[in-house]
Order: structure tokens, then C-alpha cells, then sequence
């Protein structure tokens, strides 16, 4: 889209496009432990229906997904996998940290094998705190995360993804648009906590 | 064992009251000794609750065959003991206490041991509808005990874990790698000189309490002290 | 080689000379296929390498510990109170039952029982997170076999047991109830009216499965005659709870042995199975379903008055010993050995837990069974990964 990342982007296409991208969401289900059965009352259950926020649960891969939502005790022996599937989504891409043992390890702090945080592998957008979290607090904590992308700067996002090599090489041959493009670090997320509360 | 509904326990010092007898568990002894012999070091029969049987290290395939054609052909577990009290404490003490000396003695449990470490091992008769357990010691100088992998096809997992967790070694296991944690893992998690580090570089953050711990002369605390100091 | 049926000897064979054709200059390899770790039709993060020759499996192998938390390692850094929050983690779907054993150890070592009214609540909150439990395996069975449908059922009718666990615990699975001599709290008002009207709800759950999944001609053929276990292999392994009831043996540990618990007081009854294939480790807990629904029916009328709690200090020490309970979980045979030197927490835990004697029956299980049923017998074993992995 030459529009978006020259950043000569309307404001109101910004905003259409962006309340449409947050009510079509394809979520990745990451579940591991416990929370992975909270997830699916929240996101298969007719109580606590989340396809009403217009969040698809089951994608068929995770390189079709838009955002991930790591439920569940996240272990050394684990980590890698879970960076691999973050390196698979394509971007724009967020995470949400469900459960207290993906937020800062929960109550396994102490453990010899468990990683304390998902924070620690992937970048992460909101954070919802429990044990497990009831699943109003799961769709909370996606409300939330849909009202952030309803206000992002698609413009900035889109130029500061970090170029993978072979989309380096090949921006690099059309050389009017490497200037364009400088390769920079992920964008910096603040992340947003549900519940509200300074993350400690 | 004295439960609640029971009588109230006799005063009179002298009167011992006499146990009901656990002719089951007697019988079982009985015939294991039969069976083994001289490589039972050590019997603690708790009469119709459960019955503890500590062996010879050099015995303990041989225990398992006897047990398995005594009639235990039900499979519980497997696993071992570390008897070291941990160097690190609980990680609970309060820090503005004074630090406790900690205690070093390696004292062995039910069947008493010679060695730090121990294996155990628990088998069913699902028939007699009883179990047992097996214990032995593991040499401290060279920690490998038999496999039992022949006998009961179901302690390869355990006694993988075992391995992984404790660095006591099986002979004679077909493939004793690593169960639960990655190749590169170094050291043995559950003896009790692994330290959990998170622990020593954050202490418990329930320590500091808002309110005081209760304090332990309550009259309630002395009444279920003295209850118990009776029966 | 004889206790195994005639296909699987001849599968047998196929693979010996699979794995001999592997190892000579061929045109053909064999594929080495992994599945998980994340892979919807396993309850959590297993990963099952094979190595198959065509559609059959040659040799395979559970890859655990993708949630090894430690919990041995845990427990002896913690109190007896702070252990029970813990342990429910474990059997992650049926939480209470977790609580239940370790807490019987505990009282085991103080030689103190909970009160009667203590006993048959703690009965009751068991069977129930046993219905939870079982239920949502039953939703499960369907997915794994290719059928989501069962699943939303599962989910909604759980539901209304969750609400019971959360109206007497607070919590809708890791309730935290059981203490050492006795219960929490007592029941709310209206507690035991809503039971009973959940509990009839979840009889008609159970025949809706019965009708939808079991009497599905798919799943007969694909479950009945896979995966045979004879029972001695059963023995072997330490196979327990409803895998080993499906394979011919009568044993039932809330029947057969003597615990303050309550089951003695219900009239039920213990369900077996002569064949031993998946089928028979489906049907044999759906009927506990039902069992369950009338054991709680039954408890329900004979609650009696009294304290929920005995006397215990309020800093609880436990005095030094070994103990050693196990109970009939949703799962198999859940045990705790207690040792206890006196202090506030315990020395050592060893955790007993069901799953892992019933997963390392699966490099026997899946020899020269084709590649779909690798799945089928997966799901009828019925695992949950921090059972296996603890």
C-alpha cells in the first residue's frame, strides 16, 4: 500500500481502517495450562461467546492469525517454540498474556523450569492478571486491546517494521524506496494491563 | 492410630492398650521373608493402615521379582529420597529475626537407612487389596541401584525421572535420558543442595506482613497441644 | 508376542521389517513425523515423535516436559496451606480432587479426621469436579476425533458445575477449599437445591453424548478394536482408573479401600469393561459420569449437621513422619507421599499422578497401529499434560 507507508495516509481512512482491522480479529489460541480451558470457555462457550466482538478463535495457522493469546505456564523447555511462533505471524501482530504464570510466572516465580513471563520472549500488549482469569476478564482484556488498535498510527507502525532479509534484498533492488525504508527496532509498545494498575 | 471418635486414651501410664492385629500384612512379611530372606534390613508395619520395607541395595531387583510373584503385579511408582536437610532454608524466615542455625544431621525416616539418599518404590495387590512400600539405600560413593525395568515394564519412566532429578543411576535400563528438562540442563533439581534462585536473589515477598503472625501461646493452640500430648 | 491380538502380531512383524528395510541402502525412507507440541488434539503441550513406515507407525515416543513446573521441588519451599493452593494446578480440569489426598496425608501424619459433615462435602465437591472433569473429555473425544459439535456442549453443560464450584469456593476451578481438618467455609443457602437441578441437567448431557458420539457409526469403527491393552501389560504399567476398569480388572480405590471420605454411604457401582480397546476407556467413563451423578444425588439427602472443621492450632505443624494416600481421581490413582520432619511445610512430596503411569504405556500402545488412530488411542488413554508433567 504506497499510501500508508510514505505516511500520506487520510485521517479518516486511518480510522476506518483501523476500527475494521480491530473488529475482524483472527486470534492464534497459545494455550498451554489451565488458562488454555478458561480461554476456551471464554472463545467456545455460548456463555462467554467472544465472536460477538468480532474475534474469530480458530485460524488455521498462525501466519494467518492477527494477535496471540498465550494462556498458560510458559516453561524453558517451551520458550522456543513460542518464539518461533511469534516469528511466524506476519505483521501487525499483537499478544495478550493471559493468566498470572504467562505474566511474570505466577505462582511457579521460584521454579527451576519455568519462565518467568512470556514478556521475557515476546512483546506483549495486554496483560490480563488471575488464576485463571475469568473469562469476562479474557474479554476485557481483548476490548481493550481492540480500543488501542482503533487508535494506532498505521502510518508509523508500517515503517517500523524491521525489514526481514529477503524483504531487505528485494527493497534494496528497487533502490527509490530503500530510503524509505530504515530498518529500526520493533515499535514500542506500552502495554496495557486489565483492571487497570501500574505493572510492577 | 487414635482417631477422634475413638475412646478417650487411658491415663494409666502402665495399661498399653492392645492394637488390633493386621494378619494381612503380617502374612505378607512373613512370606517376603520367606521369599528374600535375609535382605529385609528393616519392617514398619503400621497394623490395617500400611506396612514399609527397607532391603538390602544388593536386593532390590530381587524384591521386586518376589513382591511381583507374591502377588503385587499393580505398578505405583518409583522415585527417591534425599535425606540432607536443605542448606537454603524454607526462603520464609523473617529478616529481621535473628538466622537459625540450620541443621545439618541427615536423619532417614520410617525405616530408618545408612545413606542419603534412597530409593522407594510402591506396589499394589489388587486382589488382597494392599499395598507396600519398598525402600533401599543408595551408596553414597556410587549411586546406581538395579533397574527394575525387567521386572515391572512401567518403571522406565520413573525410573528416567528418577535419574534426571536425583543423579542416581539405574543398571542394566535400556535408555536413561533426560524426562522433563532440556538437554543442557545442568545439575540434579531435587537434591536438596540445588538451589531455587529465584528464591535467593527475591525473598518470599509474604514475609512483611501488615499484620503480625498470630501469636502462638492462643488458648485454643494450647488446648489442641495438650489434647494431642495426651492421646 | 501371544497377548497380543493377531493384527497387531502381524503389524508387529510389518514394523520389525520396516525397521530393517530402514536400516539397509533403500529407495524409500521412513518419515519421521512430530506431532505437537501445540496441536489441538492434545490436551496441552505433548509432543509425540514416530517414526513410520507408510501409514504405520514403527516406533514412538511422547516427548514430555514442555510443562515440567517443578512441583516436587515447590513443595518443600512451602507450607502445608501454600502446598494445597498449589496442588490444585496439577489436574488442571478436576481441581478439588487434587486437594484431597495431599490434604488426607497431612491429616494422616497429625492423626486427627475431619468432621462427618466436613467428609461428605469434601465427597461431594470430589464427585463433582469429577463430572467437570470427565465431562469436558467427553466434548474433547469429539474434537480429536474430527467431531467439534460435542465440544460446545461439553463447555456449556460444565458451565453449570462450574457455577456450584464457585458458589461454595469462590473459585471456578482451583477452589483452595480443603484444609487440614476440614472444609473452609460451609455451603451457601441454596446450595444443595441447584446441585440437584445441575445434577439432573447433567444426566441429560451425558445421554445427548451417548446418542451423539458413541452411537456415531464413525466412531464405533474407528475406536472399537484399537489399542488393546490386556490387562497384565495394564498391571505392568501402573495403568489406573478408568483405563484399567476398561481392561477386564475390578478395582475401584474409592470402594477398596478405607478412607474418611463418604463413598460408603451412596449405593453405586463399580463399572468394568472385558475388552480393553478405546472404546471400552470411553464407555467405561461415561457410565462414571452417570455413577458420579448418583453418588452426589445420594450425598445430597444425607448431609449431616455439625462442625466443618475440627480443632487444629492456627500455625499448623505437622508432626515428623511418612505418609502415603492415594485416591480414585477423575484421571486414575492420584497420590501423595508425605515426609514430614515437623515443620510448617512438608520435607518431601512425592506426587503420584495418574497421567504419567498412563502415557508411558504409548511407545508400547502405538506399535504398528496406523497413523489416525495414533490419536484415537491417545484420546481414550485421556491424559492432561500437568498431570504428566507435574
Amino acid at each position: 500500500m504506497g499510501l500508508v507507508d510514505k505516511g500520506r495516509m487520510p485521517a479518516p481512512l486511518t480510522k476506518l481502517f483501523n476500527m475494521s482491522r480491530s473488529y475482524s480479529l483472527w486470534v492464534y489460541q497459545w494455550g498451554l495450562a489451565c488458562c488454555a480451558i478458561e480461554m476456551g470457555a471464554a472463545f467456545g462457550s455460548p456463555r462467554y461467546d467472544v465472536m460477538r466482538l468480532g474475534v474469530i478463535p480458530l485460524p488455521a495457522s498462525p501466519r494467518q492469525a492477527d494477535f496471540v493469546c498465550v494462556s498458560g505456564t510458559v516453561t524453558d523447555k517451551m520458550a522456543p517454540a513460542v518464539k518461533r511462533l511469534w516469528e511466524q505471524m506476519p505483521e501487525p501482530k499483537y499478544a495478550i498474556s493471559m493468566g498470572s504464570c504467562a505474566n511474570c510466572g505466577g505462582p511457579y516465580w521460584d521454579s527451576y523450569s519455568v519462565t518467568k513471563g512470556v514478556d521475557q520472549i515476546i512483546p506483549v500488549d495486554v496483560y490480563v492478571p488471575g488464576c485463571p482469569p475469568r473469562p469476562e476478564a479474557l474479554l476485557e482484556g481483548i476490548v481493550l486491546l481492540q480500543q488501542r488498535i482503533k487508535n494506532e498510527d498505521m502510518a508509523a507502525k508500517w515503517r517500523g517494521i524491521e525489514a526481514t532479509p529477503n524483504e531487505q534484498a528485494r527493497l534494496d533492488r528497487e533502490s527509490d524506496r530503500s530510503a524509505a525504508v530504515a530498518p529500526a527496532a520493533e515499535p514500542e509498545r506500552e502495554p496495557i494491563v486489565v483492571g487497570g494498575g501500574p505493572i510492577e | 492410630m487414635a482417631r477422634l471418635s475413638d475412646a478417650p486414651p487411658s491415663t494409666d501410664a502402665d495399661e498399653t492398650p492392645a492394637l488390633p492385629g493386621d494378619g494381612l500384612r503380617e502374612g505378607i512379611v512373613d512370606d517376603l521373608r520367606n521369599r528374600i530372606g535375609d535382605a529385609i534390613v528393616d519392617v514398619h508395619l503400621v497394623p490395617n493402615d500400611d506396612l514399609w520395607v527397607r532391603v538390602r541395595t544388593d536386593a532390590w531387583r530381587q524384591t521386586a521379582d518376589a513382591l511381583k510373584a507374591a502377588g503385587f503385579t499393580f505398578f505405583g511408582f518409583l522415585s527417591g529420597l534425599d535425606w540432607l536437610p536443605s542448606p537454603y532454608g524454607k526462603g520464609e524466615e523473617d529478616p529481621t529475626a535473628e538466622p537459625e542455625e540450620p541443621d545439618t544431621e541427615i536423619r532417614q525416616g520410617v525405616t530408618g537407612g545408612d545413606t542419603r539418599f534412597q530409593v522407594f518404590a510402591r506396589l499394589v495387590d489388587l486382589d488382597r487389596h494392599v499395598g507396600i512400600t519398598v525402600k533401599a539405600d543408595v551408596p553414597d560413593d556410587e549411586p546406581v541401584v538395579e533397574t527394575w525395568t525387567t521386572v515391572f515394564a512401567g518403571a522406565n519412566w520413573h525410573e528416567r525421572e528418577c535419574h534426571e532429578m536425583f543423579g542416581i543411576g539405574f543398571a542394566g535400563h535400556p535408555d536413561l535420558r533426560n524426562m522433563y528438562l532440556p538437554g543442557d540442563f545442568e545439575g540434579y533439581p531435587l537434591r536438596k543442595d540445588f538451589p531455587l534462585l529465584s528464591r535467593m536473589i527475591k525473598p518470599w515477598p509474604g514475609i512483611v506482613d501488615v499484620e503480625p503472625m498470630p501469636v502462638q501461646d492462643e488458648p485454643d493452640a494450647d488446648q489442641a497441644a495438650q489434647e494431642e500430648s495426651a492421646s | 508376542m501371544t497377548m497380543m491380538s493377531e493384527r497387531q502380531q502381524l503389524s508387529y512383524i510389518a514394523s520389525q521389517a520396516a525397521d530393517a528395510r530402514l536400516n539397509v541402502e533403500l529407495e524409500t525412507e521412513g518419515m519421521t513425523l512430530n506431532i505437537g507440541p501445540q496441536h489441538p488434539a492434545t490436551h496441552g503441550t505433548l509432543r509425540i515423535i514416530c517414526r513410520l513406515d507408510g501409514e504405520q507407525v514403527v516406533w514412538a515416543e511422547p516427548g514430555c516436559g514442555y510443562m515440567h513446573r517443578g512441583y516436587e521441588k515447590l513443595t518443600e519451599v512451602r507450607t502445608f496451606p501454600q502446598v494445597t493452593t498449589l496442588v490444585n494446578r496439577i489436574d488442571w480440569l478436576g481441581s478439588f480432587a487434587n486437594e484431597v489426598p495431599f490434604i488426607l496425608a497431612a491429616e494422616k501424619l497429625m492423626e486427627i479426621e475431619a468432621p462427618p459433615r466436613a467428609q461428605v462435602i469434601r465427597t461431594i465437591l470430589f464427585e463433582l469436579s469429577r463430572i467437570a472433569n470427565v465431562s469436558l473429555f467427553l466434548g474433547d473425544l469429539g474434537v480429536q476425533m474430527g467431531a467439534v459439535t460435542p465440544v460446545f456442549l461439553a463447555f456449556r453443560d460444565r458451565e453449570y458445575v462450574l457455577n456450584l464450584i464457585e458458589g461454595a469456593t469462590g473459585g471456578r476451578f482451583h477452589p483452595n477449599f480443603d484444609r487440614i481438618g476440614g472444609l473452609k467455609d460451609d455451603l451457601p443457602k441454596g446450595w444443595i437445591d441447584e446441585t440437584r437441578q445441575a445434577i439432573a441437567k447433567l444426566r441429560e448431557f451425558c445421554d445427548i453424548i451417548e446418542d451423539l458420539l458413541f452411537g456415531n457409526e464413525i466412531f464405533q469403527s474407528r475406536m472399537r478394536g484399537i489399542g488393546i491393552i490386556p490387562a497384565d501389560i495394564a498391571k505392568d504399567y501402573g495403568l489406573s482408573g478408568a483405563n484399567l476398569r476398561a481392561s477386564g480388572v475390578d478395582f475401584d480405590l474409592r470402594r477398596d479401600q478405607v478412607l474418611p471420605m463418604a463413598w460408603d454411604k451412596a449405593d453405586w457401582k463399580v463399572w468394568t469393561h472385558p475388552d480393553g480397546d478405546s472404546f471400552a476407556r470411553c464407555w467405561v467413563r461415561l457410565q462414571e459420569t452417570r455413577e458420579s451423578c448418583k453418588i452426589v444425588d445420594q450425598l445430597l439427602d444425607q448431609i449431616p449437621a455439625g462442625p466443618i472443621m475440627t480443632k487444629v492450632p492456627r500455625i499448623i505443624k505437622v508432626p515428623e513422619g511418612e505418609a502415603w494416600v492415594s485416591t480414585e481421581n477423575p484421571l486414575g490413582e492420584m497420590g501423595y507421599y508425605v515426609v514430614s520432619k515437623g515443620d510448617l511445610g512438608p520435607f518431601r512430596v512425592k506426587i503420584r499422578s495418574a497421567s504419567f503411569n498412563n502415557i508411558s504405556i504409548v511407545p508400547w500402545a502405538l506399535k504398528g497401529v496406523y497413523v489416525p488412530d495414533i490419536i484415537t488411542i491417545l484420546a481414550s488413554l485421556y491424559f492432561i499434560l500437568g498431570d504428566i508433567d507435574r
